[in-house]
C-alpha cells in the first residue's frame, strides 16, 4: 500500500517535472522575451539560471506566457 | 540596477564575497572530515562528509538567518546582506549534496528505488528534511531579479520568508535525527544555542524597529508632523509612519515624500540619499525622482508619493499616499 503511493506520488512528479522541463525548454528559448523585456537579449547564462526556477513553476510561467499573447 | 537582466551581476565585493563563502565550505568540510577521522577511526568517509555537509548547510542557514536582524542592529554590517542571496544559494547546493550522500547511503544499497525508499521511511526526520530541501530549492531557484519582477514582490517576497518554516523543518530534522542517536550532549547544546541565537536576534532587531513603526503625531487636519525642517539633513530623509513608512527627503532647498520601501526588495529608502538628483536605496542602488518617485528612464519601477508642506519651518505629510509614480510638487524651504 505504502509502496504503490510511493509509486504514484513519484510518477506524478516525474510527469510535472518532464512537462516543465518541456514548458522550460521552450520558455527561455522562444518566450521569456515577450513575459519581460529585460530577458530579449540576456544572455545564454542568465536563461540557464532561470530554468530550473521555469521547470518547478512551469504552470506559473505558461500562465504568464498564455497571457503575454503567445502560445507555446 | 539594469534593463538587461545578466545571469550574475559580477562586482568586485561580490567576487570577494562570493570567494570568503567558497573557502569557508571548504576550510570547514576539510577540517570536520579530517577531525572527525582522528577522532572516529572508524567513522568511514561517507558518514563523514554526510555529517559535515549537514552541520555545514545548518550553520550556513543560521549565518543567512543573523544577517537581516544584525544588519538592522549594526548598519556596519549591511554589506552582508547585499549578497545574501549568494550564501542562500550556495546553503541549497551544500544541503543537496548532503542529502544526495545521504539518500545514496541510507536508500540506494537495496532492491528497493532509492526514492521509493525514502518515502516509506515512515514521517520521520527524512521527511522533515526532504519538505526543507524543497523549500531552500525554491528559494535558490527564485534567486534573480526575474523573479522578483515577473512573481511580483509580494509573493516573491512569501515565498523568501518560507526561509524561516524551512529553518523550524531542519531544526526539528537534527531533533528527530541526529540529536535521536547522539548520546553527547555537544551536538544538542550547539543547537539549542543556535536556535536561541536566531530568536533573540530577531526579538532585539524587532524592539529596536518597532519604535519608528508608531504612527507619527497627527495634526487636525490629519496630516503627520515629520518634525523641524532643520532635523532633516541635505540630501538625506527622516521617516515618518502612517499606515506604512514614509520617507521625506530634504534636498537642495526642496522637500519630497515618498514610500520608503524600495521596488526592488523593499529596501528601507529613507537609510538612503540623494545622489545626482536622484534618491538612491542604500541596499542595491535603486534610484527614484523625488519629485514623482519613478526609476530614471530607461528604467520603470515606480514608488508612491506624498503631499508635503512647510509651515512655521516644520513639515507635515499628507498619509494619504498617490499612486506609484505620481508627480507632487515639492515643498520650498
Amino acid at each position: 500500500m505504502e509502496d504503490t503511493a510511493a509509486h504514484l506520488l513519484l510518477a506524478l512528479l516525474a510527469g510535472y517535472l518532464v512537462v516543465g522541463a518541456a514548458v522550460g525548454v521552450s520558455f527561455i528559448v522562444f518566450g521569456i522575451g515577450r513575459v519581460d523585456p529585460g530577458a530579449r537579449a540576456a544572455p545564454w547564462a542568465f536563461r540557464l539560471i532561470v530554468l530550473p526556477g521555469v521547470i518547478a513553476l512551469w504552470p506559473w510561467i505558461a500562465a504568464r506566457w498564455i497571457r503575454s499573447g503567445a502560445a507555446p | 540596477m539594469s534593463v538587461t537582466y545578466g545571469a550574475v551581476g559580477w562586482n568586485r565585493a561580490k567576487r570577494a564575497y562570493d570567494a570568503a563563502i567558497g573557502v569557508g565550505i571548504v576550510i570547514y568540510l576539510g577540517l570536520f572530515v579530517g577531525v572527525g577521522a582522528l577522532a572516529h577511526a572508524d567513522a568511514t568517509i561517507e558518514t563523514l562528509a554526510i555529517r559535515g555537509l549537514a552541520t555545514l548547510a545548518f550553520l550556513m542557514l543560521h549565518v543567512i538567518l543573523s544577517i537581516g536582524p544584525l544588519a538592522r542592529l549594526n548598519p556596519k554590517l549591511l554589506p552582508l546582506l547585499y549578497n545574501r542571496r549568494h550564501l542562500g544559494v550556495a546553503t541549497f547546493f551544500v544541503a543537496l549534496a548532503h542529502a544526495s550522500f545521504a539518500i545514496v547511503q541510507f536508500h540506494a544499497q537495496g532492491n528497493v528505488h532509492p526514492f521509493v525508499s525514502l518515502l516509506t521511511a515512515g514521517w520521520g526526520f527524512q521527511t522533515l528534511g526532504l519538505c526543507a530541501l524543497v523549500i531552500l530549492f525554491l528559494m535558490a531557484a527564485t534567486s534573480h531579479d526575474f523573479w522578483l519582477a515577473n512573481l511580483g514582490a509580494r509573493v516573491w517576497k512569501s515565498l523568501h520568508m518560507a526561509v524561516y518554516l524551512a529553518y523550524a523543518l531542519l531544526v526539528l530534522h537534527v531533533a528527530l535525527g541526529a540529536l535521536h542517536s547522539e548520546s553527547r550532549p555537544l551536538l544538542a547544546m550547539l543547537t539549542a544555542v543556535g536556535f536561541v541565537w536566531v530568536i533573540t536576534l530577531h526579538v532585539l532587531a524587532a524592539a529596536r524597529e518597532a519604535p519608528k513603526d508608531r504612527p507619527a503625531p497627527g495634526v487636525p487636519d490629519g496630516w503627520i508632523d515629520a518634525g523641524p525642517v532643520t532635523d532633516i539633513a541635505d540630501g538625506r530623509a527622516r521617516v515618518v509612519c502612517a499606515s506604512e513608512r514614509i520617507a521625506v527627503f530634504r534636498y537642495g532647498g526642496k522637500i519630497s515624500a515618498v514610500s520608503n520601501v524600495c521596488r526592488h526588495q523593499a529596501g528601507p529608502l529613507g537609510e538612503g540619499r540623494v545622489i545626482d538628483g536622484c534618491i538612491t536605496c542604500p541596499w542595491h542602488g535603486y534610484q527614484y525622482l523625488p519629485e514623482n518617485g519613478r526609476s530614471p528612464a530607461p528604467f520603470t519601477e515606480r514608488v508612491e508619493t506624498y503631499d508635503v508642506r512647510v509651515v512655521a519651518g516644520r513639515v507635515y505629510v499628507n498619509p494619504l499616499a498617490h499612486p506609484p509614480g505620481t508627480a507632487v510638487e515639492p515643498a520650498r524651504v
